[in-house]
């Protein structure tokens, strides 16, 4: 079943337009239409007055703060923690959010940024250190007495060994130019680099960085804080600097930590308030407005609307007039869908949406499933011992997600499927395949197992797929009346037809009718034939029999309630046989148990597939045509935090 | 020889058959269906349909050979 939607407009004064606008948004039971796309309403498009998109144009600067802050706060804590953090909103009023949010972000913005940048540098330095450390301990041992000297300068350079010409070059030079007093030495740091140590005495500084710089060749640079010390000096600095960088790294993870716990719960609250802000304001373009009055319009569902007559009246006194648009057919249908159905089915309702949602004038499949989906899942398992483990999985996965949402819909179809399970059970007598048979337990109507009786099942799931078909057909036919759609009710009706004359047939092929009956029943199925290939023009001729055949095979599809039953039964008879088989009955029942258990993953897995599919495919193509566009209301993020809350 | 040990491998190689062509048809649907559903989620019902077209055959194949059996 479907809620039945009106479209509603709402016309006020332009002084109490931004309180309609909050009531509405409060509310949340109406979806917003752009007034300038109906052509009922000549108003022209609302435009925004200086300040609003001033306040638009802040709030978005400031819900793109509060949403980094939030990210890199949230970014520092442990999975577990952001869980603890998760339910926590610190709440605070609506009209102070945004002057909280502006203080808010100022104070903690400069703070975050410090810790972060900080964070970065450490985290470089626990890089880069290490990379220094290892040169520098390869040149330790070759660092000339020289270097210590106050009155000398020295350098490192690195030069890649296959350019290890240039170092001759440069050593020459320097010779020439300190006359000899220059000193140098060398060392492979690894495969591809070699390094040098010069050390000059300090009044050639200048030229040794000019001729350096005239070569171009690397040096080795250390970080600022170490770069005039002398290797062994540096390298103590460095592994001391190396060793405190944890210490200083937990130290801060500390500070954003506490801030996390301290602001998290706040800047939550104000990106939901400063979002539902800026919704109230980017919900503007789709009203119209005269020179005093602001028009707007949208569906609502039929039954909210004294709800928000009375609510708006509430929130904006004699200002606004909210009323009932009425409309043509056409409009009608374009109403979005919401659905509603009794509790019992409501699961059923995600597994229509996963297929298509119900166009707003068409059928919502959703009770038929409810009823039907079970029942297949039943008669495919059909044993009371695996019904009853999954119901009982089926109620524990309940207290489990208490949550409402796709897993609790999923636990509830599986737990409805098990109830019938358990009756299909009884019927074939099986608990734990043969189990229950050595256990004394009597079919009700037949064992499906035994090799006498799988004629009765594959007749049954025929007749199952029978009425199934029958009964897409009848809806589609009724449908296609409703909707005047020739082409629709030559083609199922036409089916419809055919099926018949071909259920007479086999009647009269299994004496359940008079031989007398045969041609009458031929010619009807004829006319079923002939019915549902005149829409298709000439093709017709061909595709007309290719579409019945299809139907049969449609049928025939319904086998796969017994073909898949059957593994299921063989594959728990395996199972208590190969406990017999084992010589130790320990080992025995260990087996006997693995197979149960993989028995029982197939058995909740495999008919939920296939009864699904029996639903997709063959019941829903005669009938069902999707499409219907969601019901989606202009919702404040606040009212569904409490709705939930509550 | 008996020429009933032919009921059992018709009935078999009737399944198994099918099942093949089941299979290579659902292995490329399937891989196809998972590029798909991982752009656009909504697709899924879409994907499962397509994805069942083809069990018709091994449900055909498990006809014949209940048909080869037991009538």
């Amino acid at each position: 079943m479907k809620l039945e939607m009106s479209r509603l407009q709402v016309i006020g004064l332009k002084s109490q337009l931004m309180p309609v606008v909050r009531q509405l948004h409060l509310l949340g039971c109406m979806q917003i239409e752009d007034v300038s796309e109906m052509e009922s309403i000549s108003a022209r498009p609302l435009s925004l007055a200086k300040e609003t998109i001033q306040l638009r144009e802040e709030t978005t600067y400031l819900v793109t703060k509060v949403e980094g802050l939030v990210s890199t706060l949230t970014g520092v804590l442990s999975s577990s923690e952001q869980q603890e953090m998760d339910g926590r909103l610190e709440r605070s009023s609506e009209e102070e959010c945004m002057d909280a949010a502006r203080a808010g972000v100022e104070l903690l913005a400069p703070r975050v940024q410090a810790l972060m940048s900080k964070r970065e540098k450490l985290e470089a330095e626990q890089i880069s250190l290490p990379r220094y450390e290892i040169t520098l301990r390869k040149l330790l041992p070759i660092v000339p007495e020289s270097a210590h000297d106050p009155d000398n300068v020295f350098v490192g350079v690195l030069v890649s060994r296959a350019h290890i010409w240039v170092l001759d070059g440069v050593s020459e030079a320097l010779l020439k130019m300190t006359a000899g007093r220059a000193e140098m030495v060398g060392e492979d740091i690894d495969e591809s680099t070699r390094a040098m140590f010069v050390v000059v005495p300090k009044e050639f500084s200048d030229e040794l960085e000019a001729l350096l710089g005239r070569e171009d060749i690397t040096r080795l640079r250390l970080p600022e804080e170490i770069a005039d010390q002398p290797p062994d000096s540096a390298v103590l600095a460095l592994s001391q600097r190396l060793a405190e960088i944890p210490s200083e790294l937990a130290e801060i993870r500390k500070g954003l930590g506490s801030l996390a716990d301290e602001w998290l719960p706040r800047l939550k609250w104000w990106r939901i308030c400063l979002r539902d802000g800026l919704d109230e304001i980017d919900v503007l373009t789709q009203f119209g407005e005269t020179e005093q009055t602001f028009v707007v319009a949208g569906w609502v569902p039929r039954v909210d609307i004294p709800k928000v007559q009375a609510a708006l009246s509430a929130a904006a006194g004699e200002g606004v007039v909210a009323e009932l648009v009425s409309l043509t057919s056409q409009e009608q249908k374009s109403a979005p869908v919401m659905l509603n159905n009794p509790a019992i089915s409501r699961p059923f309702q995600s597994l229509v949406k996963m297929f298509s949602l119900p166009r707003y004038e068409g059928i919502d499949p959703t009770m038929l499933m409810a009823f039907f989906l079970p029942l297949f899942f039943g008669m495919i398992l059909g044993d009371v011992g695996y019904g009853s483990l999954l119901l009982l999985l089926g109620l524990l996965g309940l207290r489990r997600f208490s949550q409402p949402g796709t897993v609790r819909d999923v636990i509830k179809v599986l737990i409805m499927g098990s109830a019938w399970s358990i009756v299909f059970g009884f019927v074939y007598g099986e608990l734990f395949g043969t189990l229950g048979e050595e256990l004394g337990m009597h079919p009700l109507w037949f064992d499906r197992a035994s090799a006498d009786e799988v004629t009765s099942l594959l007749i049954l799931s025929i007749a199952v797929g029978v009425i199934h078909i029958t009964l897409g057909l009848v809806l589609g036919v009724w449908e296609a009346i409703r909707e005047k759609s020739r082409h629709n009710l030559l083609e199922r009706g036409g089916m419809l037809v055919g099926l018949i004359g071909l259920f007479m047939i086999v009647s009269v092929a299994v004496d359940w009718l008079p031989d007398g009956f045969m041609n009458p029943a031929a010619v009807i199925m004829m006319i079923g034939i002939v019915l549902l290939s005149v829409p298709l023009g000439w093709l017709g001729v061909l595709l007309g029999p290719i579409e019945f055949i299809g139907l049969i095979g449609n049928i025939l599809s319904y086998l796969r309630i017994a073909a898949v039953g059957l593994a299921s039964v063989y594959m728990a008879k395996l199972a208590n046989e190969v406990m017999g088989m084992m010589g130790s009955v320990v080992v025995g029942i260990i087996i006997a148990v693995l197979i149960h258990a993989l028995n029982l993953v197939l058995g909740a897995f495999s008919p939920t597939i296939h009864s699904l599919r029996l639903h997709y495919v063959e019941f829903f193509r005669k009938f069902y045509e999707g499409g219907g566009q969601p019901f989606e209301p202009f919702q404040s993020r606040q009212s569904t935090m409490l709705g939930g809350a509550g | 020889m008996d020429p009933s040990i032919y009921v059992p491998i018709g009935a078999g190689l009737a399944v198994g058959l099918a099942a093949i062509g089941t299979g290579l048809a659902q292995g490329r649907i399937g891989s196809a269906g998972a590029g798909v559903i991982a752009e656009k989620p909504d697709m899924i019902g879409v994907m499962i349909l397509l994805l069942a077209i083809p069990e018709t055959m091994v449900i055909l194949g498990f006809a014949v050979a209940a048909i080869i059996l037991f009538l």
